[in-house]
C-alpha cells in the first residue's frame, strides 16, 4: 500500500463524481491543447503552401509591401513600374533558379462592377508555376503564348468571360483589341484563378509600356536563403523593394494572434471553470471524509501525510483529466478543424491540427499547475481536521 | 517501547473542553496504569469519559492537567511537552485503535486496510497483512471489501489493521456496539487471546457483561474511576 494507491483509490469512493470532474479537466485541456495545436499547424501550413506555391521572393516597385502583399493575396495593380533588364540581372544572381516578369494592367468595368486583370507573362512564367494544368491535364506549352494575341484564361476568369471553348475571340473594346483563347486553366485556388495572361511582349505594346513590367517573381534553388539573396537584391536594386514571402506569413499570423489572444481568454475561463470544479469536488469529498481522515490520523498518519493526500488526490484527478483531454483532442481534432476552417483566412488545404507533441507537454503541464493550485486549499482544509473532532463527526 | 514497568501510567488526569463560556469536566482527576498483557476494560455510561480517556492515553489529544506516560514516552506532566510530530510517532509505532463502527476504508480490500498504517511509515508487508488476517480468521476473505464483509469480520479486519505496526497498546472504544451477542463474544474471545500474547488492551463500554472477560475493569462515572 502506497500513499499514491491510496489516492487512488479514495477517487473511486464517488465515481460519478470522479468522472464528471475528469471530463470537465479534458474539455478544458481539450480546447487548449486543440487550440495550440492548430495555431502551429496552420503557420505550418501556411508555410508550406506558400512554399509549394515556388515563389520565394517577389521584386516589385518601391512602395508600401503591404499594398504588394494585399497585391499577391488579393490581386489588383501596382503603380510604378520597373526596367525590364532587371529580371536578367537577378537571373544571374547566385541562387536564384527562376526570374519570371510579369506585366499587370487592370481594366475596370464600373457597368459590369468588376475589375479585369491583365497579366503579360512569358515562357518563365509558365516555368515558375509548373503546377498550372490545362483541361486535360497537360501543363501550358509555351505555344499558348507564341501567337501577338494569344489569351490564357485562369479558370475563374474563363467563368466570368462564360468561354468555354479554346479558340473564342475576346474583344477588349478599352484597348481596341481582339484575342484568342489559346487555352484555359483548371483552378489553382489562388488569385491566378482570376487573371488574363497575355505575352509578355503584347502587353507592353497594347498598354503603351515598352519594356515595363510590375513584378518580377522569384523561385530560389534553396528557399532557406530567401532572406540571404532577398537582402543582395535590395542593394543591388536601388527602385526595387523586395517581398519575402516568410513575410508575408509574419503580417497574416499577425492578424491571427489578436484573435488567438481572445481565445486564449476563453481557455483561460474555461480552465478557471474547471480549476473551481476541481476544488469544490476536493473540498466535498474532504467534508465527507471528515471521519475517515480522523482514523488515518489514529494510525499514525501526520497532518502533512494527510495534505499529501488531498494533494495527491487533486493532481492525480487533474493529470487523469488532462492525458483523457489530450487524447480527446487527437481524436476530435477532424471535427474541430472543420468548424475552424469557416473562421480562418486563407486556411491551408493541409490539416493544420496535426498532433503536436509539445503543445501537448505545455498543455500537460499547465493543467498539473491548475492541479497543484486547486489542490492546496482541499488539502489544507483536510490537514487541519482535528482528530478527536473527526472521530465523534458522523 | 522502554524498560517501563507500564505501557500507560496516568496519574490524576484532568480532562476540561471549553464550550464557548460552558467548562466541561470530562475527567476529573483519574488514575489509569496498564501493564503489557493486562486486559481491563473501562465500564461506565454514557458521558462517563470513557471516549475521552481513551483519547488521551491514545496520544490524539491532551489532558489538561495530570501525568501521562505512554510505552515509557512523557506525554503531560514533569514539564512534557511532546510535538504533534511525536504524538503522530507514537500512535504509529505503539498504539492500534478500534472503534464501533469500524471504520474501514470503503474502497479498499481486507488486505489493503489492513496495510494502511504501513503507509506512513513508508513500508509494506503483505505477509504480515496475511498472517495477521488469518490469525483473526479471515484467511478467506483477503480481497472482500467492507461491504462484502459481516459485521465481525469486518471488526476482525479492524483489529488485524490495529495490529499491523506491533502495537504495545490496542484501545478499542465499544468494538461491540454494532455486533450481536455470538459475534461480540467472537471479538472479545480475539482481544483476550491478543492480551495473553502481550498487547496491553484497553476496552471502553457500557456494557456490564463484557467486564467478565477482563483481567481489570476500572468504572468510570462523571469523569471519576470509582475505587473496586
Ligand atoms: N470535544 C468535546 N467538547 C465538549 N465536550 C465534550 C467533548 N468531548 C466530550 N465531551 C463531553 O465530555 C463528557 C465525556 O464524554 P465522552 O465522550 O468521553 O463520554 P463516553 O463515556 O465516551 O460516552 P459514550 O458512551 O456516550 O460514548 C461528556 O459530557 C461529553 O459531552
Ligand atoms: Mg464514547
Amino acid at each position: 500500500m502506497t500513499l499514491m494507491r491510496l489516492a487512488l483509490r479514495s477517487l473511486l469512493l464517488r465515481p460519478a463524481r470522479t468522472v464528471l470532474t475528469i471530463i470537465s479537466v479534458a474539455a478544458s485541456v481539450a480546447v487548449l491543447f486543440s487550440l495550440l495545436a492548430f495555431n502551429t499547424g496552420y503557420q505550418k501550413g501556411l508555410r508550406n503552401q506558400l512554399q509549394q506555391m515556388g515563389v520565394h521572393l517577389m521584386v516589385v516597385p518601391i512602395g508600401c509591401p503591404y499594398e504588394a502583399a494585399s497585391l499577391v493575396l488579393k490581386g489588383g495593380e501596382i503603380e510604378g513600374y520597373l526596367d525590364e533588364r532587371i529580371v536578367d540581372d537577378i537571373a544571374r544572381l547566385e541562387g536564384v533558379a527562376i526570374a519570371a516578369p510579369s506585366l499587370m494592367h487592370a481594366i475596370v468595368r464600373p457597368e459590369d462592377g468588376r475589375t479585369d486583370i491583365y497579366l503579360g507573362i512569358d515562357q518563365r512564367q509558365l516555368d515558375l508555376k509548373n503546377w498550372w494544368r490545362l483541361g486535360d491535364g497537360s501543363k501550358p506549352s509555351p505555344d499558348l503564348l507564341a501567337s501577338d494575341d494569344a489569351l490564357l484564361l485562369g479558370y475563374d476568369a474563363a467563368l466570368i468571360e462564360k468561354r468555354e471553348a479554346v479558340g473564342e475571340k475576346i474583344w477588349v473594346p478599352e484597348i481596341d483589341s481582339e484575342f484568342t483563347v489559346t487555352g484555359i486553366l483548371e483552378p489553382t485556388g489562388t488569385q491566378d484563378d482570376g487573371f488574363f495572361y497575355l505575352p509578355l511582349a503584347t502587353a507592353q505594346r497594347k498598354f503603351n509600356l515598352p519594356a515595363q513590367i510590375t513584378a518580377v517573381q522569384v523561385r530560389l534553388s534553396d528557399p532557406s536563403q530567401a532572406a540571404e539573396v532577398g537582402d543582395r537584391l535590395e542593394q543591388l536594386f536601388a527602385n526595387a523593394e523586395v517581398i519575402r514571402m516568410e513575410e508575408l506569413l509574419g503580417s497574416m499570423t499577425a492578424l491571427m494572434d489578436s484573435a488567438r489572444a481572445l481565445i486564449l481568454a476563453i481557455v483561460a475561463v474555461v480552465i478557471a471553470i474547471s480549476a473551481v470544479g476541481v476544488l469544490n469536488t476536493m473540498l466535498m469529498s474532504v467534508f465527507e471524509r471528515t471521519r475517515e481522515i480522523g482514523v488515518l490520523r489514529a494510525t499514525g498518519a501526520s497532518r502533512l501525510h494527510i495534505f499529501s493526500l488531498v494533494w495527491t488526490e487533486t493532481l492525480a484527478l487533474t493529470a487523469v483529466g488532462g492525458i483523457g483531454g489530450i487524447a480527446l483532442a487527437a481524436v476530435a481534432s477532424r471535427g474541430v478543424e472543420a468548424v475552424i476552417r469557416q473562421f480562418v483566412p486563407l486556411a491551408p488545404r493541409e490539416s493544420m491540427t496535426e498532433f503536436d507533441p509539445q503543445a501537448a507537454v505545455i498543455c500537460v503541464l499547465a493543467v498539473l499547475c491548475v492541479g497543484l493550485a486547486a489542490g492546496v486549499y482541499p488539502a489544507l482544509r483536510a490537514a487541519s481536521i482535528r482528530t478527536i473532532e473527526a472521530l465523534r463527526s458522523e | 517501547m522502554n524498560d517501563g514497568e507500564y505501557v500507560i501510567q496516568a496519574r490524576d488526569l484532568v480532562k476540561t473542553y471549553t464550550v464557548g463560556k460552558r467548562r466541561v469536566e470530562a475527567l476529573r482527576g483519574i488514575d489509569v496504569s496498564l501493564a503489557p498483557g493486562e486486559f481491563a476494560v473501562l465500564l461506565g455510561p454514557s458521558g462517563a469519559g470513557k471516549t475521552t480517556t481513551l483519547n488521551l492515553v491514545g496520544c490524539l489529544d491532551l489532558p489538561t492537567s495530570g501525568d501521562l506516560t505512554v510505552a515509557g514516552h512523557p506525554i503531560s506532566g514533569n514539564g512534557a511537552r511532546p510535538t504533534e510530530a511525536a504524538l503522530d510517532l507514537l500512535r504509529r509505532q505503539h498504539i492500534g485503535f478500534i472503534f464501533a463502527d469500524f471504520n474501514l476504508l470503503l474502497t479498499l480490500t481486507a488486505m489493503e486496510n489492513v496495510q494502511v498504517p504501513l503507509i506512513w511509515r513508508d513500508a509494506t508487508a503483505p505477509g504480515r497483512a496475511r498472517q495477521l488476517l488469518e490469525r483473526v480468521g479471515l484467511a478467506h476473505r483477503l480481497t472482500h471489501r467492507p461491504d462484502e464483509l459481516s459485521g465481525g469480520e469486518m471488526q476482525r479486519v479492524a483489529v488485524a489493521r490495529a495490529l499491523i505496526n506491533q502495537p504495545d497498546l490496542l484501545l478499542a472504544d465499544e468494538p461491540t456496539a454494532n455486533l450481536d451477542t455470538r459475534t461480540r463474544d467472537e471479538i472479545l474471545e480475539l482481544l483476550a487471546e491478543l492480551s495473553t500474547e502481550g498487547v496491553a488492551v484497553l476496552l471502553a463500554t457500557h456494557d456490564h457483561e463484557l467486564a467478565d472477560r477482563a483481567d481489570t475493569v476500572l468504572r468510570i462515572e462523571d469523569g471519576v474511576i470509582a475505587d473496586d
